[in-house]
């Protein structure tokens, strides 16, 4: 069965493109968050087997990025979770990675790149 | 590129310039606006991405340099006067003239790079502030040749000892951060040490494309090389069984304990278990008669013979798991010596109250939490003999670990006479970090000082050293004795020393509780965290803000109505008393309104099954002598 991911970006162009691009190679887009807050609320309904997760995002109710990941990570501790970040915020990337993020891919990305990262971390 | 890509990037793009301008103008009217310093700097990292996935590089660099620039806002580290504010308006709208010329596609005009010089010289010195803030939040700890020698001695049938050697793809991007990652995985399967070249290095990307580490784990070679493959950007993991060349350095310290695997206990404890079970099995026949003549008197009295047995036949078994603190106490002179040995202080140990006895799976919990204390105490505390007779004390510093019995818990104080701490310097850096928030009536507050301290990566050490590294990881103390319901609690004087106290919970089976009612059912508050219980009328709870809060002798106490926030149906008391239990929070206290407070009660802790384990605020049950099932409310994280 096609593996199920969750995208969240502030940006909706990231968000077509990553989608995109994961459609054609068999992923199953199953929801799209654009912030830290709606992320959580859709793990939690949606249980994806990945989630790519934007870094720096704006704060809705206290949750940015690097937040969004710790409570998805406390929703469920199996919880994949790829970061998908611009060059530079080293240490919100350390951050997220501490938190339980599993990967990171940064912006700009090859699109093979984006779709090894997903297949690693699903194990496929 | 894909066209509609185009015109979605042209279109967002367009839309966020918007945004950025609003905020801008907002700053400018209000300089401390850290909101609009938030969603800028947010903004400008988005477009960076976005621009930078479109090939418009010299966007993707404009919007990198004012990203640093809000960064720098962000952090404190840059002041907005009107100057810089100028500069700012200008490569915004520079942003905007340039993303129109390259939206007209007739050719680019703009000349990006003179934005961007007049960026930097607003910058301070040195590198982009992105880079730099790395250094902050890392704490690695500093591998040593020691740290090898000491896996070397943990290898055994089940754990074995591996050399490994990364290389990452030439395309690897941000390299410090996978490496990482990568050495972040590694942990979670094994302990690692040797790392080179060092953490601090790999972080702040000085290394080509490899690096090695040594990784002691009990998952075989195949696993290892698997699992580290698996890493994006990583072309190969060489896993290889560790080669034992002869070490150079001296051995080393032991910083770390071996949990404890097996012990040692006393015949007579056995033999008065043997003999309580007799008794028990006796009582047992006595029941059985009893059922068939029906003797109520009997009964009666069987019974009250049967609780005295199974309580007995408790606290031995309970006894079974005890061992001396002395157990673990007993590493410290030797770790003490070679701390403070390398790092050229002389350091007295003194210990008091190692005869007391703790349960075994505490005792395995508290190890390494102490000695993160004393290597703290070691590294920050104790100052060098140079310093310490200038400011006339004895060039020798003392750390002192005192265990004493004190109302049902088990305390322990690690205390050195070193310099203390600067409560209001490390307040100050909290607030400026925004870990904490201060008004001006709170004044100081030790506990406000440990919140600081055990944020994820705080520090106030100036310089890295081999003893603790950057963080001092009083966050994993803290978290460590949280789990275990303990307590960590700070005392220090500034030029004095500084004093951790440990409260820590005599066993994990069993806890003194405090029943109370809501609705129809009953659940448990852990004694621990109880400061009192009072009685109040309902007009004596008053709204702020969006909270109720009583007040008890000049002090204002939050009230949480546990019904509410659990969920529960509750029934109001008749007398119009509101019965409020007041706890000692994490970081505050708290009072929680119930129905009814029953009484103290020892109750046996049942983890939940894995079905209920995650329920926000509980944090197990117990079941009555009815056999009803009772929740064991987690109070700290209760809200």
């Amino acid at each position: 069965m096609a593996s199920r991911v969750l995208i969240v970006d502030d940006a909706l162009f990231m968000r077509r493109m990553l989608a995109d691009i994961l459609k054609k190679e068999g992923f199953e887009i199953c929801g799209e968050a654009e912030n830290g807050k709606e992320a959580v609320d859709k793990y939690g309904e949606l249980k994806p087997d990945v989630v790519t997760m934007d870094i720096v995002m704006p704060k809705m109710e206290e949750i940015d990025g690097v937040a969004a990941v710790r409570e998805i990570m406390k929703i469920d501790p199996q919880a994949k979770i790829v970061i998908v970040s611009a060059m530079g915020q080293h240490a919100l990337v350390v951050e997220a990675i501490q938190a339980g993020a599993k990967d990171f891919i940064v912006k700009p990305f090859q699109p093979s790149r984006v779709v090894e990262a997903i297949r690693r971390v699903v194990g496929e | 590129m894909d066209k509609s890509y185009r015109d979605l990037f042209f279109a967002e793009s367009q839309e966020y310039l918007r945004e950025t301008n609003k905020a801008l103008v907002q700053l400018e009217k209000n300089p401390n606006d850290d909101e609009a310093i938030n969603t800028i700097f947010r903004l400008m990292h988005t477009l960076k991405g976005m621009a930078a996935t479109m090939r418009y590089d010299d966007l993707a660099d404009l919007a990198h340099a004012l990203e640093d620039v809000f960064d720098g806002f962000r952090r404190k580290r840059l002041k907005l006067t009107s100057a810089v504010m100028d500069v700012i308006f200008e490569s915004a709208d520079a942003f905007a003239t340039l993303t129109e010329q390259i939206k007209e596609d007739k050719g680019v005009s703009l000349k990006v790079t003179d934005y961007i010089k007049r960026i930097k010289n607003i910058l301070p010195a040195g590198e982009t502030i992105s880079h730099q803030s790395l250094k902050k939040t890392s704490k690695g700890k500093v591998e040593t040749g020691d740290e090898v020698d000491r896996l070397k001695k943990l290898v055994d049938k089940n754990n074995n000892l591996f050399s490994v050697e990364m290389v990452f793809n030439e395309a690897c991007s941000m390299k410090g951060v996978r490496a990482f990652l990568v050495l972040n995985r590694a942990k979670d399967f094994g302990q690692i040490a040797g790392v080179t070249p060092s953490e601090d290095d790999l972080k702040n990307e000085n290394f080509e494309l490899n690096f090695k580490f040594v990784i002691l784990t009990d998952k075989n070679e195949k696993f290892v090389t698997e699992e580290l493959s698996r890493i994006l950007e990583v072309d190969e993991a060489k896993v290889s069984v560790y080669d034992p060349e002869p070490s150079k350095g001296k051995k080393g310290a032991n910083p770390m304990l071996k949990k404890i695997q097996s012990m040692r206990i006393p015949v007579e404890r056995l033999d008065k278990i043997m003999n309580l079970m007799g008794e028990l099995s006796i009582a047992k026949s006595r029941l059985v008669q009893i059922v068939q003549t029906k003797d109520h008197a009997r009964l009666e009295e069987t019974t009250h013979f049967l609780e005295r047995l199974v309580a007995s036949l408790q606290e031995e078994a309970l006894k079974l798991r005890l061992l001396p603190v002395s157990f673990v106490l007993d590493n410290f002179p030797r770790l003490i010596r070679d701390l403070s040995k390398k790092i050229g202080k002389s350091v007295d140990l003194e210990i008091s109250g190692s005869e007391i006895e703790l349960d075994r799976i505490i005792l395995d919990e508290v190890g390494d939490p102490l000695i993160h204390l004393i290597r703290n105490a070691i590294d920050h505390g104790i100052e060098s003999p140079q310093e310490r007779t200038r400011a006339g004390k004895n060039p020798k510093g003392k750390i002192a670990i005192d265990v004493s019995r004190q109302k049902g818990h088990i305390v322990v104080e690690v205390s050195d006479n070193g310099k203390g701490m600067d409560f209001e310097k490390i307040l100050h850096q909290g607030q400026e970090r925004g870990i904490i928030s201060i008004d001006e009536t709170s004044g100081i507050d030790s506990d406000k000082v440990l919140d600081v301290l055990t944020a994820p990566g705080f520090s106030t050490a100036k310089e890295i050293t081999d003893v603790s590294g950057r963080g001092v990881g009083l966050d994993i103390v803290r978290n460590k004795l949280e789990v275990i319901g303990g307590r960590l609690e700070l005392e220090s004087q500034k030029g004095k020393g500084t004093t951790f106290i440990l409260t820590l919970p005599l066993t994990l089976a069993i806890i003194k509780a405090m029943m109370v009612v809501m609705g129809k059912d009953i659940y448990a508050i852990p004694l621990m965290n109880i400061r009192e219980t009072v009685k109040v009328s309902e007009d004596e709870i008053k709204p702020i803000k969006d909270a109720e809060v009583i007040r008890l002798r000049d002090e204002i106490i939050p009230i949480v109505r546990l019904g509410k926030e659990l969920e529960i149906e509750t029934t109001p008391s008749e007398d119009g008393q509101i019965s409020v239990v007041i706890v000692e929070g994490r970081v505050k206290n708290m009072g929680l309104v119930v129905d009814k407070v029953i009484g103290e009660q020892d109750v046996v802790v049942k983890p939940l099954g894995s079905f209920v384990k995650k329920v926000k605020g509980v944090a197990g049950a117990t079941i009555l002598g009815d056999g009803r099932v009772v929740l064991i409310l987690d109070i700290v994280n209760v809200k």
